[in-house]
């Protein structure tokens, strides 16, 4: 018996060993394995759940957002798009963006050579910090990118304050 | 690994090396789509914020370059308050196979998407009948 085993909470931790018989158990090697199946799934860009043939990234425009002393402008890439499938809505101070990017039809006879081009539903909402007038929002939908202006409200929008000489 | 994915879909910008360019705009690599259908290949590119007449598609040789031109979209008041995307052109280049018939290359645009339609030719290799001697 060495000295450290008469301290108590030196004894306690050799004696219950329960991490290194977790480790040597059959539920070890099976959770191995599904971390080396799911990492060299992964380098390929897919995810053995997900079927081959559905592209593995989902497809969420970015936003870009630039203001002045009366709007924000919202915009988001949206190549290929169609008008009427984009869903503009404000409600409680956010600004919401959804719709769906249709799949291409497809034919059996379609042989592809690449695939980088991402579809499916979003949906992106900014919170807006400052108020706007709802009324007076405005979206456009042009070469593939969504445009949405949003007149600041007139308590919001900066007022300038004069110093007057003395 | 959600935030790996993510940045897949980010622009990628077109890899220097190449000839320096004379326009002071960052240019991106357009995501494409390239499939084979009824003995043509087509080509599908996003190049959101290129309008029509704003594309050039020139093939010399066998190297079919593809670029999209993009104006500034927002006045100069504006200030940038929030930004995930850059705005900039797009350029890409292929070397196209033998196959393709040079003079039936087609484009159209629409909505910020390129679309290239490239038919194949008929085979031009004439089969030569071995007669038996």
């Amino acid at each position: 018996m060495s000295i450290t085993d008469l301290i108590p909470w030196r004894r306690k931790e050799q004696s219950v060993p329960s991490r290194q018989a977790e480790e040597e158990s059959i539920f070890a090697l099976q959770r191995d394995m599904n971390r080396l199946f799911d990492d060299f799934f992964r380098s390929f860009g897919m995810m053995p759940w997900r079927g081959f043939e559905e592209p593995a990234l989902a497809f969420s425009p970015q936003l870009d957002i630039v203001e002045d002393e009366d709007n924000i402008q919202v915009s988001a890439e949206l190549p290929g798009m169609d008008r009427n499938d984009i869903d503009v809505s404000i409600s409680n101070g956010t600004l919401t963006i959804r719709g769906e990017k249709q799949q291409e039809r497809e034919d059996r006879g379609t042989n592809y050579f690449r695939r980088e081009r991402t579809y499916g539903s979003f949906r992106r909402s900014v919170p807006l910090a400052t108020e706007v007038d709802h009324d007076q929002a405005e979206a456009t939908f042009k070469r593939g990118v969504l445009t949405v202006t949003l007149p600041k409200s007139a308590e919001a929008k900066k007022k300038r304050i004069t110093i007057k000489a003395g | 690994m959600i935030k790996a994915q993510i940045q897949e879909v980010e622009k990628q910008e077109i890899e220097s090396g190449g000839p320096e360019r004379t326009r002071e705009t960052v240019c991106f690599v357009p995501r494409m789509d390239i499939y084979e259908r009824d003995g043509s290949i087509e080509v599908v590119a996003d190049m959101p914020g290129v309008s029509e007449d704003a594309v050039d598609i020139t093939l010399e040789r066998d190297v079919l370059t593809i670029e999209g031109y993009v104006e500034s979209e927002y006045p100069q008041r504006y200030g940038l308050t929030y930004a995930e995307y850059r705005v900039g052109d797009y350029q890409r280049r292929f070397t196209l196979p033998d196959q393709i018939d040079r003079e039936e290359i087609d484009a159209s645009m629409k909505d910020g998407v390129l679309r290239l339609h490239l038919p194949k030719a008929e085979p031009a290799a004439k089969k030569i009948a071995v007669k038996a001697g």
